[in-house]
């Protein structure tokens, strides 16, 4: 299922808890692991550009050799090393590389040059990476998170086609060995229909919404899935779920929010769920 | 009109929008100031200086060009709005000060060139490697001790690699590890700390002492150190104590950071015959400054230039050095400073601006320092420490008659306050290079550096009564 692995670290953030899921991910699907530690331009940039009336330009670039050394040096001794510990013990393969340049813009590039199944990372909000990835990538991403439960959450909504999730989520329970437990959000605030095409209906009412719902609760039944529906903001009602079945992973399809409270355009959703959110998540893009 | 427009996508290449907009914000409101009718008190020439002062400080925030471009900026404003006459904007900026932050950079340079400030940052740090929290109280006095005799950024960039490969080969996790975050906050703080206390750890502490001298105030190079240095000596450790409180440390064991200092240590060998001439001069300079800096004498000018002379001829350093390492755009930026600080106090812009505080907060010595205090913490925090130095300063000065205080107090207080930006990576050059370490987190940054703030508030309010008012009597205007 996740033949080939992709851990992205930033020089921003670093979370050893991502190598060892990613150890226990390689184990479970015999994946291939490729490492790849970016170091981030924008804080380069920032350095850069804060210094540049204070020093001349081969001072600074002497500072950037050094911060940019220092950066391969942290990632050659600390996170390598850590890679190695963890995967050559049980012969898991994997590849190690560094690239300088923005943290999304590189990851991109990385899924033009090679097909992957899975994006592993860490997230931090207290960094400056901005972490579009999580709007453009079109490769599954997981993001660790060091709660750990005993079951797999999946959530759908009518803010997504609903079709991957199901499906992932089974097949993950069963291999993985966890309960699956499933929810349903009518997301009251984006009151709008996602078709198979990730296409948005127009404005409907609730007791459309209500129908189309439970129209999928029973495609869920008939595959031996019990759905909890609920009502409400999609981003708040996840979390209260998380909270309420303590789960190893979130499972997340391509949900479409765009307004929120009193209509007000929402930026940013996957971002800021992986923010609140104390748990691992896997979004399937 | 194709060229027009060409023109307006090379310009929106060159900015971004929000460049452009502050750009265009700036010069509206030097228009509004130069065209709105004058208020009781104020000059039409005071009334537009206050227009170019915000106009800078609206640039100087938001960095919309280089800060040296405002510098320049300001400087040709003035005369063509006939606020000043080109000689008088000019003459300004042939303020000995700028000679002696010329001579400060080359000497800089030359002790960067021949690697003599990591010999002494790691023998200075070596003393320290007892235990973790010694050895931290190491790496921040060795960051202010060399930012006595360098500007604080230099010994910032200096700093990161040294203090980055000791990490490295103690396997600390980058924003992991407390003892991690606190090496490099001590690396940033120290440099800030550091570098209030001599004339050369930045350029703001020089500027300060031109706008002085403009006025009739001269301050030698010991005087500086007399005023700052009872800040400096008790920021250091408190600030220290800080941190430690912040981020409670977890590491027991030195050894590798001991193995790493020494593996150092032993790759830079002996000291070199252009190392101990670099040494010699800069003892000499330093002992000049301090002994011979009043105007009955040399001047501080001239005893820097003298340093930078015997650096030429001695031959470790070439004009090729000079052009590397000496950054003109900080000359240029102070030279706007100080011709927008004449400005402000020749045209009564200043005395009328002070003559409104008074007017709404009321006239309370106590009230008016802790103010300034506050206010150059809070404003440094949010640009470029010459530039809130540069916009505070003049109106410092305005105000002191009114408040029964010396000039020189309010100078001191805002200039050394100027140097206290610690709470955010853009706050000075030093935080920056320290962040792009990884080793800290904004946050981390913003948790230590509000604390650190609140203290060194306190620290220069008490200074500033009991021992500059109190002991050395600098009262009564």
């Amino acid at each position: 299922m996740f033949k080939n692995v992709l851990i992205p670290i930033s020089s921003e953030f670093y979370n050893k808890n991502v190598l060892e899921r990613g150890f226990s991910l390689a184990e479970k699907f015999k994946s291939k692991i490729n490492l790849i530690y970016i170091i981030e331009e924008k804080t380069l940039n920032q350095t850069d550009r804060l210094t540049n009336s204070y020093r001349t330009p081969y001072e600074i670039a002497e500072t950037k050799k050094e911060i940019i050394r220092e950066q391969k040096m942290a990632a050659d001794n600390i996170i390598f090393d850590d890679a190695k510990h963890f995967f050559n013990n049980k012969k898991i393969p994997f590849d190690s590389k560094i690239y300088q340049g923005e943290f999304s813009r590189v990851i991109k590039n990385e899924l033009k040059n090679k097909d992957y199944d899975l994006i592993l990372m860490g997230f931090n909000k207290e960094c400056i990476l901005h972490y579009r990835l999580f709007d453009e990538a079109n490769t599954p991403i997981w993001v660790v998170n060091k709660n750990d439960g005993k079951s797999i959450l999946a959530v759908c909504s009518n803010l997504a086609p609903n079709i991957k999730v199901p499906d992932i989520s089974l097949k993950l329970s069963k291999l993985l060995n966890l309960e699956l437990n499933m929810i349903y959000v009518i997301d009251i605030e984006d009151s709008v229909q996602v078709d198979e095409k990730i296409k948005r209906s127009d404005k409907k009412t609730e007791k459309d919404l209500m129908f189309i719902a439970q129209g999928f609760l029973q495609k869920m039944e008939e595959k031996g899935i019990k759905v909890l529906l609920l009502k409400g903001s999609f981003e708040k009602e996840l979390i209260k779920a998380t909270e309420k079945f303590n789960p190893r992973i979130v499972i997340i399809g391509r949900e479409q929010k765009k307004k929120g409270f009193l209509g007000l355009p929402v930026k940013d959703l996957k971002r800021k769920i992986v923010e609140k959110c104390n748990y691992s998540i896997l979004y399937l893009n | 009109m194709l060229n027009d427009k060409k023109f307006l996508k090379n310009l929106l290449k060159v900015h971004n929008r929000n460049d452009i907009f502050f750009i265009v914000f700036a010069f509206i409101i030097v228009a509004i100031f130069y065209i709105a009718p004058t208020p009781d008190g104020l000059t039409h020439n005071g009334q537009v200086m206050i227009g170019i002062l915000i106009m800078a400080a609206i640039l100087w925030i938001t960095e919309a060009i280089p800060l040296a471009v405002t510098g320049l900026l300001i400087m040709i404003i003035q005369p063509m709005l006939h606020v000043m006459s080109p000689d008088e904007v000019f003459t300004s900026f042939g303020n000995q000060a700028i000679f002696f932050l010329i001579g400060a950079f080359i000497l800089a340079g030359a002790i960067e060139k021949h690697g003599l400030h990591r010999r002494i940052a790691l023998k200075f740090l070596s003393y320290f490697e007892k235990t973790p929290r010694f050895f931290t109280l190491g790496i921040m006095t060795s960051c202010a001790f060399l930012s006595f005799i360098m500007p604080g950024h230099g010994v910032a960039a200096l700093f990161l690699p040294i203090i980055a490969s000791i990490l490295i080969a103690m396997k600390i996790v980058p924003k992991q590890s407390n003892f991690g975050k606190i090496s490099m906050l001590c690396v940033a703080f120290g440099c800030s700390i550091g570098s209030l206390g001599t004339l050369i750890g930045g350029a703001r502490n020089i500027y300060a002492v031109g706008v002085l001298s403009d006025i009739g105030i001269n301050i030698t190079f010991f005087d500086w150190m007399k005023y700052s240095m009872p800040v400096v000596l008790i920021a250091l450790p408190l600030v220290w104590v800080v941190l430690q409180f912040s981020f409670p440390m977890e590491l027991k064991d030195i050894s590798a950071a001991r193995k790493e200092i020494n593996n150092q240590v032993s790759e830079q060998g002996k000291m070199s015959k252009n190392e101990y001439i670099v040494l010699g001069i800069l003892i000499i300079t330093i002992l000049l400054w301090i002994f011979f800096s009043s105007d009955q004498y040399f001047g501080l000018a001239v005893i820097a230039i003298l340093g930078c002379v015997l650096l030429f001829l001695t031959g470790v350093v070439n004009w090729k050095d000079v052009e590397k390492r000496v950054p003109w755009g900080i000359i240029l930026l102070y030279g706007g400073a100080i011709t927008l600080g004449i400005g402000i106090y020749e045209t009564g812009a200043g005395t009328w601006i002070a003559d409104k505080i008074f007017i709404i907060a009321g006239v309370n010595i106590y009230i008016v320092i802790l103010m300034m205090i506050i206010l150059t913490v809070l404003l440094t925090n949010v640009m470029s420490n010459i530039g809130a130095v540069a916009i505070l300063l003049p109106i410092g000065i305005a105000v002191a008659p009114t408040a029964g205080l010396n000039p020189l107090v309010s100078s001191m207080i805002i200039a050394l306050s100027g140097g206290l930006a610690f709470m955010f990576v853009v706050a000075t050059p030093g935080n920056a290079i320290a962040y792009s370490s990884g080793y800290f987190s904004i946050r981390d940054l913003f948790k230590a550096g509000i604390f650190a703030n609140i203290i060194c508030i306190v620290i220069v309010y008490l200074v500033a009564l009991l021992y500059w008012i109190g002991v050395l009597g600098l009262n009564i205007t």
